[in-house]
């Protein structure tokens, strides 16, 4: 594979030249599906690549370079997924917070990181970032709710204002395999900022693991679970979006994330441990009381045990209802990044023929490097970003 | 100077000396306010003080026996109920008034019944303009669904919900109408502490974001104090003080006669 030193011009390889390939190959095919009033809302690869070049002519407008970090605080949400990829269009890091990890651990890190470029989700997210006493070279946000109030004089900007700025310029994706791609940031121990760099490369390569061992193809269908900002969602969900080109579908919120996975039925499931035991609480909390024939039939259903009728009745009785229920019903691909599921979860799951499989997460967290750090071929490497 | 500022605030909804009696029960005497474009106005005093008749003559429920009101700069002796909804007032109840044999989303549809442009007869049989306009009503409804995150609840019963969500449902029934003026009876009665914090966040999302002027019926003083812009305090059918919630906090007769005097 070229590397950044051997090839100065951009690299095949990148997350960004991915989303053109899949433009090129399948532009009509869907790319993302979004929940939106109600209704799924769509956007071809066609669409898609478009956007993300037409947002990052904005954004390097507006002065965004190569080697420059753009910090997204966001629930999983299509604008979030297009800014991060028009930054790594542009070469850049896009460094993902998750806005429901609690303020007083994100505020910390924010304040350190002192980023230039930051999406916030909406007004909740933005006070986080005032909390922290950031004031960023430009601020999008995607839900405008609330923020009338909010400085319009141009260092704050609706995603779609960004969008509109932008030009249909056609240009080659500057990013390098080797470079970084995702960045993410936790508070450790010792109170400490960690963080783990994930570069395109790396991306690709288990990105490619997952499509190959499981056998993605353009058919599948993929919800895009809670935890959008996580190394495991990156490299076992992101990356493999593009690689394959199935498509990737956004619920209309967190609340509604249950009922859009059974209306959906998709056919891969990227989860972690907390979506798999929550959705077996969930069955739990709902079934009837034991002792009851009800909870007799449902255990006789769920039990592991031989012969055509318990295979077939339990089937149609139970099993494949409990499927649906739970949005698995054309589930064929469910994967636990992670820490692997209790027994008893496990169990449960297998019980109706859902075989869920672990892809662990290597997340090397460490240290950031102090800024400023050495000049790599040109570029800044580390975790800051320049003035 | 201050009266040249005080000539310039838009008045949207005007009562001048409003009077309302029950059998010779006087229920509202000689009661005048006005309600600024724009603003939350609350109208608080204790049970029976009148505060719910008062929200029933806004709207058209009641007639008043005497004076007159001015809504949108034009005078209405006598207004009915539904040319209240027609000129832009909607309301909610103290006692929830929901189909509860009805989905959310039919619910919040039936908010939109003004706004339909077609005759009973092509709605029934799905003809002429009825057509294309069950997919605009069912927009600007699920608009509302989203404005109040009713969303997980769209599909649900309404008897099924819970009451504070029962309670937003209705919130949104009324915001579906798109209403200049909005009168809410007790949004926040019987709700936890985080109910009525995510309802009245709801209420200043309305007020601000879609710029309806807002005139509801409280009891919880703190919210009263931290959403409103203006608070008329009525006792035993009386007007007793009219202002911002700073000036009506320190009104002696309010604290007398609301809050309780110490003796």
């Amino acid at each position: 594979m070229p590397t950044f030193t051997d090839n100065p011009q951009p690299a095949a390889g990148s997350l960004p030249q991915w989303l053109q390939q899949q433009a090129r190959q399948q532009g009509t095919g869907i790319a993302l599906r979004h929940k939106r009033l109600g209704v799924w809302q769509v956007r071809t690869w066609h669409q898609l690549a478009g956007e993300v070049q037409r947002l990052a002519t904005a954004l390097q407008a507006r002065g965004f370079v190569p080697g420059a970090t753009l910090v997204i605080v966001s629930r999983p949400r299509p604008e979030a997924l297009i800014v991060a990829l028009a930054a790594q269009w542009l070469g850049g890091v896009a460094a993902l917070l998750d806005p429901l990890e609690a303020a007083a651990a994100q505020v910390p890190v924010l304040r350190e990181l002192h980023r230039e470029w930051v999406l916030a989700e909406g007004h909740e997210e933005i006070q986080r970032l005032r909390a922290a006493g950031l004031a960023p070279r430009l601020l999008i946000y995607a839900d405008g709710r609330g923020l009338t109030e909010v400085s319009q004089a141009g260092d704050t900007l609706a995603f779609a204002q960004l969008l509109q700025q932008g030009s249909d310029l056609q240009f080659e994706p500057q990013a390098r395999a080797k470079r970084t791609a995702f960045a993410l940031y936790r508070l450790g121990a010792g109170q400490g900022i960690e963080q783990q760099r994930i570069s395109h490369a790396e991306l690709l390569q288990e990105g490619r693991r997952v499509v190959h061992s499981e056998q993605l193809g353009q058919q599948e269908e993929a919800l895009v679970a809670r935890t959008f900002a996580a190394g495991g969602q990156v490299r076992y969900l992101l990356a493999p979006w593009l690689i394959a080109g199935f498509r990737l579908n956004f619920p209309e919120n967190l609340a509604t994330r249950d009922q859009d996975r059974r209306e959906l039925g998709p056919t891969l499931v990227a989860g972690t441990r907390e979506t798999y035991e929550r959705l077996h609480a969930q069955v739990l909390a709902r079934l009837p009381e034991p002792g009851s024939w009800r909870r007799r039939l449902v255990d006789w259903a769920l039990d592991t045990r031989p012969g055509a009728m318990h295979r077939h009745l339990g089937h149609w009785l139970i099993r494949r209802p409990l499927r649906d229920v739970l949005g698995f019903s054309r589930t064929r691909v469910p994967l636990l990044v992670g820490e692997a599921l209790a027994p008893h979860t496990q169990a449960f799951f297998r019980a109706l023929a859902i075989e869920v499989r672990t892809w662990p997460d290597p997340a090397q967290w460490h240290h950031p490097v102090p800024w400023p750090a050495p000049l790599v071929n040109g570029w800044i490497e580390d975790s800051t970003q320049p003035a | 100077m201050a009266q040249t500022q005080a000539t310039k605030v838009e008045h949207l909804l005007v009562l001048e000396n409003i009077g309302l009696s029950f059998k010779g029960v006087k229920a509202v005497i000689d009661i005048s306010f006005a309600v600024a474009a724009g603003e939350i106005c609350a109208l608080i005093g204790p049970n029976g003080a009148g505060k719910s008749s008062l929200l029933n003559v806004i709207n058209g429920v009641y007639q008043a026996q005497q004076g007159r009101i001015r809504f949108a700069g034009e005078e209405h002796r006598r207004m009915r109920p539904h040319d209240a909804a027609a000129r832009g007032i909607a309301r909610t109840f103290q006692n929830i008034a929901l189909f509860k044999g009805m989905s959310v989303l039919d619910n919040v549809l039936t908010g939109r019944t003004l706004k339909r442009r077609s005759s009973w007869i092509e709605q029934a049989l799905r003809i002429g303009r009825a057509a294309g306009e069950d997919d605009r009503q069912r927009e600007a409804a699920e608009r509302i669904i989203d404005f109040l995150h009713i969303q997980p609840w769209r599909d649900t019963l309404v008897g099924k919900l819970p009451y504070g969500l029962q309670k937003r449902v209705e919130l949104a029934r009324a915001l579906a109408a798109e209403p200049r003026l909005m009168l809410l009876d007790e949004p926040m009665a019987g709700m936890n502490a985080e109910e009525k914090q995510q309802m009245s966040r709801f209420i200043v999302d309305i007020n601000r974001e879609l710029g309806t002027t807002v005139v509801l019926i409280e009891h919880d003083i703190g919210v009263v104090m931290g959403i409103c812009d203006h608070v008329v305090v009525l006792d035993y059918g009386r007007k007793i003080a009219d202002g911002p919630p700073d000036e009506v906090r320190q009104n002696p007769e309010v604290i007398a006669a609301y809050l309780g005097t110490r003796h």
